[in-house]
């Protein structure tokens, strides 16, 4: 929740199996807290999780250099995501763009309300930058890359439905693609998103998470690391869960266009 | 089928092509990675992927005589797919950085979106493809279950809007702008999008593709 107390749901390649098979249209990776403890094995969890998808995959977390995004792209994904990298290193991303292509090149922003000000942060939402969210989106497209994922850590988690202040600002000075990530309690909040804002997709995580993890944990016997106090008490307050075949039937229902 | 379908896939070392490689295995082909000039005769299909540059790849296609490889296949009248940037390589020249001359095999000049009034400059995500002939034989019920008005993934900041009707057997739209999708004279077919990430939809695809040329 606001990008803090991670819980352990089970194994990466067994979500993004099943999201495949129920017709996802991306799948996005995400080590939250690489860069936070510097680390770095994004490659081989890449390799295994692409190996039967056949959707484009977006890898994150922790990317530093450009033969970082090489390794990457090498083991399967199509397009990496940079967040505390880009606001450290600007030069970095002009280099990526003009290396591998604006579309391989997307930038996560995650972003905060302090007051009446949204916020840039980095190493996952921990650390406090001073810049201006909407400031940075359009320093971002001059930089040429091709996709930003715009994450709300306000609302991230909490199941408080998006930010439909945030992504219509956002939405309307941004002309390349770009993605809403936080906030998600039920197929309705996507269907406002898409309504209210002129977003190009929206990132669901623990919706899904929840709604197929029971199913998957099964499918591998070995214990797993980590905080997983919930799983064993089956805490599942405040959080709501459907499934990827069941939203993409209500948001056809409601004639929002998608595949 | 007894034999495996042997698809042989050019690398030019400037795209990823694991995920084609991964796209024909799970579709019951063999795959060899083509990465220096070789004879292609054995080989059922040569596939031509590609992301990134044209300059860059043309370059790359002339230092390595690949391109040799690709011209035999396509004067032998091979069974031959062009993907994405593969399929813009095909045409006579493209307007990225200045003009770059291409393969030539398809007739046309390949243009950026940015002189043009559309929706997205580089194009990332779904589109649907509206096939306007058949490219492939298969039960009609089938393709307009499946395939026809269905929707593909795109990425793209540059297109080919064919000029010649008769080989343009898909189209797309970017806003207003109309672009060729699919394009196929003899032997050869190309797309636009990535029938390797294209889900479902695209696995089918690329496996009447392969089943109709072993028929």
């Amino acid at each position: 929740m606001h990008l803090e107390g991670l819980r352990v749901l089970g194994y990466p390649e067994f979500f993004a199996q099943k999201y495949f098979e129920e017709n996802i249209d991306e799948i996005i990776f995400q080590d939250v807290v690489a860069s936070l403890y510097k680390r770095n094995q994004l490659t081989s969890l890449t390799n295994k999780i692409s190996k039967n998808i056949f959707v484009p995959i977006t890898v994150g977390g922790g990317i530093r250099n450009v033969s970082d995004i090489k390794e990457i792209l090498i083991n399967g994904a199509d397009r990496v995501s940079i967040n505390t990298a880009a606001v450290n290193d600007k030069k970095f991303i002009k280099e990526s763009v003009k290396v591998f292509g604006s579309s391989t090149i997307t930038i996560t922003i995650e972003s905060s309300k302090v007051g009446e000000r949204y916020k840039v942060y980095t190493d996952s939402g921990r650390t406090e930058t001073n810049i201006n969210t909407f400031e940075w989106i359009k320093e971002v497209q001059d930089m040429g890359v091709g996709e930003i994922i715009l994450t709300s850590i306000n609302n991230e988690g909490t199941g408080k439905g998006f930010d439909l202040n945030l992504y219509e600002k956002a939405s309307k000075i941004c002309n390349i693609s770009l993605l809403a990530h936080g906030g998600t309690r039920n197929s309705e909040d996507i269907y406002k998103l898409f309504i209210n804002t002129d977003i190009d997709g929206a990132i669901i995580a623990s919706a899904f998470h929840y709604n197929y993890y029971k199913e998957l944990l099964n499918k591998k016997k070995i214990s797993l690391r980590g905080s997983t106090n919930f799983l064993v008490n089956q805490d599942f307050k405040n959080i709501f869960f459907f499934g990827v075949k069941d939203l993409k039937k209500y948001l056809k229902s409601k004639n929002i266009s998608i595949r | 089928m007894i034999n495996k379908p042997l698809i042989g896939i050019i690398d030019i070392s400037i795209n990823n092509i694991l995920s084609i490689k991964r796209a024909f295995q799970n579709i019951g082909s063999k795959v060899i990675v083509i990465d220096e000039q070789r004879n292609v005769e054995k080989f059922d299909i040569i596939v031509l992927p590609g992301v990134g540059a044209y300059h860059e790849a043309m370059k790359k296609l002339r230092d390595t005589k690949l391109i040799l490889s690709i011209e035999q296949a396509l004067n032998k009248n091979k069974s031959f797919l062009g993907i994405c940037l593969g399929m813009q390589l095909l045409f006579e020249e493209s307007e990225e950085f200045g003009l770059t001359k291409g393969i030539g095999f398809f007739k046309g000049k390949v243009k950026n979106f940015n002189k043009f009034n559309v929706e997205k400059q580089t194009f990332i995500g779904w589109n649907r493809v509206k096939f306007s002939k058949k490219i492939i034989s298969m039960p009609k019920k089938y393709i307009e279950k499946n395939l026809l008005n269905s929707a593909f993934y795109f990425v793209h900041s540059f297109f080919v809007n064919c000029e010649n009707k008769e080989i343009e057997t898909g189209t797309s739209y970017n806003g207003k702008l109309n672009f060729s999708s699919i394009v196929k004279k003899d032997k050869v077919v190309a797309f636009q999008f990535h029938p390797e990430k294209s889900g479902n939809n695209g696995l089918i695809l690329l496996k009447s593709m392969v089943k109709n040329i072993l028929q």
